[in-house]
């Protein structure tokens, strides 16, 4: 008989099938059946047959015993046989398995996606979620905002450094504070429409 | 009392591959000053620095590209408005010079036709860890009809002469004329066609 790899199930077995006691072999799981079980019970049903005496109804039933021990037999042969094969299948297959998880762990990670896909992680914080057309507006919006507010320091720098005479100088602080005025109206307004704040809105839960 | 503080206004476009020092270069002529942390430029930002050339007052706005491929979709449409590109690379990395033909590519396809490039080998302070040589950049340089100049917006080696220069160029053949008083329009595309400043 093939006996390694019965190795680990042969060991409990072993320790609970002794030599001296084939009965043993009727009380152990059909699955761990080896042959040599097979021929210990039969050596028992041989023995009881015997001693029940020669009445010819007994001789016809052991006909038909021997019969079921030798299916036995061959399905326990057989059963054996193919765990064998489906074990041997089984390593061969976990070690492939270790062999590409090793090789190609970027490759897992890509699972079916075909290509120009990105998988997107919902979790991360910094995930993309902008398009590139919000992020055009953006952009605008800013260098807008501060080439508009070059011409006003530009326009300050004037005012400081006192370019004025005296009588300009109280219309010029007149417009100063127009200018001011306008500025706060034009950034209140622009306040309640910038890109930005459309693109943040989510937070506020406006739409 | 709508008096402009410049003559003539110029905008000139910064392109190359990311990390180059394009923003770095800009920096250095805008503000005297140099950051060695690396921060990618966003998509696209400008600077302003005026400028006094054969006595005129030259406002120079200088658009600052990021050099990523992601962003190359809003960086080409301000290509368009610009009248002078100095295209950057990095004589510490090989691949920003041989991306060299791709970025004139670039400019050919999206630029105006009159555009005044120049090419800049930038980095030259670290010569030991040159791997292009002044050669290559000269005669590539040459091969275009660009200019070409090796700089360091660390050390401050050519910076100001190599946007001085393109200013030059670029006034050169700018027709004499009153500047015109459109009023400010950073739209993607045209990019900016004139600076009204109403002072003093």
């Amino acid at each position: 008989m093939e006996e390694p790899p019965w190795r680990e199930e042969e060991e409990e077995g072993d320790g609970e099938r002794d030599e001296a006691e084939p009965e043993g072999a009727l009380g152990k799981s059909p699955l761990q059946l080896t042959a040599e079980d097979v021929y210990d019970i039969s050596y028992v049903m041989g023995r009881e047959l015997m001693a029940l005496g020669s009445d010819p109804r007994v001789t016809q039933l052991q006909f038909k015993i021997v019969r079921v021990l030798e299916m036995l037999e061959a399905l326990v042969n057989e059963g054996n046989l193919t765990v064998e094969e489906l074990k041997l299948e089984r390593d061969n297959l976990r070690k492939e398995v270790e062999g590409l998880r090793r090789a190609g762990p970027p490759a897992s990670g890509e699972v079916n996606l075909g290509p120009d896909k990105m998988v997107v992680d919902l979790t991360d914080p910094n995930r993309p979620r902008f398009t590139l057309q919000e992020l055009r507006d953006v952009l605008q919006e800013r260098n807008q905002l501060k080439s508009q507010l070059l011409v006003v320091q530009e326009e300050l720098q004037c005012y400081k450094s006192g370019l004025f005479s005296p009588r300009e100088g109280s219309g010029g602080r007149r417009e100063k504070e127009a200018l001011v005025a306008r500025a706060s109206n034009a950034s209140r307004n622009k306040e309640e429409k910038t890109i930005i704040r459309k693109l943040f809105s989510f937070r506020s839960g406006k739409p | 009392m709508a008096k402009k503080t410049y003559d003539l206004l110029f905008k000139l476009l910064l392109i190359g591959d990311s990390g180059v020092g394009k923003t770095c270069v800009l920096f250095r002529f805008s503000d005297d000053a140099f950051n060695t942390t690396f921060i990618s430029t966003i998509g696209i930002d400008f600077k302003i620095k005026t400028v006094e050339l054969q006595g005129k007052k030259i406002k120079l706005q200088i658009w600052d590209t990021a050099g990523q491929e992601r962003f190359h979709t809003i960086t080409t449409s301000y290509y368009r408005g610009a009248m002078g590109i100095m295209l950057v690379y990095d004589i510490t990395n090989g691949k920003s010079f041989e991306n060299i033909s791709k970025w004139l590519r670039n400019i050919d396809e999206h630029a105006n036709e009159d555009v005044e490039r120049m090419l800049l080998g930038n980095k030259c302070d670290m010569d030991d860890k040159r791997v292009v040589p002044k050669g290559k950049g000269e005669q590539i340089a040459r091969e275009h009809g660009i200019r070409f100049f090796e700089t360091s917006a660390k050390a401050n080696i050519n910076i100001e002469k190599a946007f001085l220069t393109l200013a030059e160029d670029i006034l050169r053949k700018t027709p004499v004329k009153e500047p015109n008083s459109e009023n400010v329009d950073i739209s993607s595309g045209g990019g900016v066609t004139g600076w009204k400043s109403k002072c003093c």
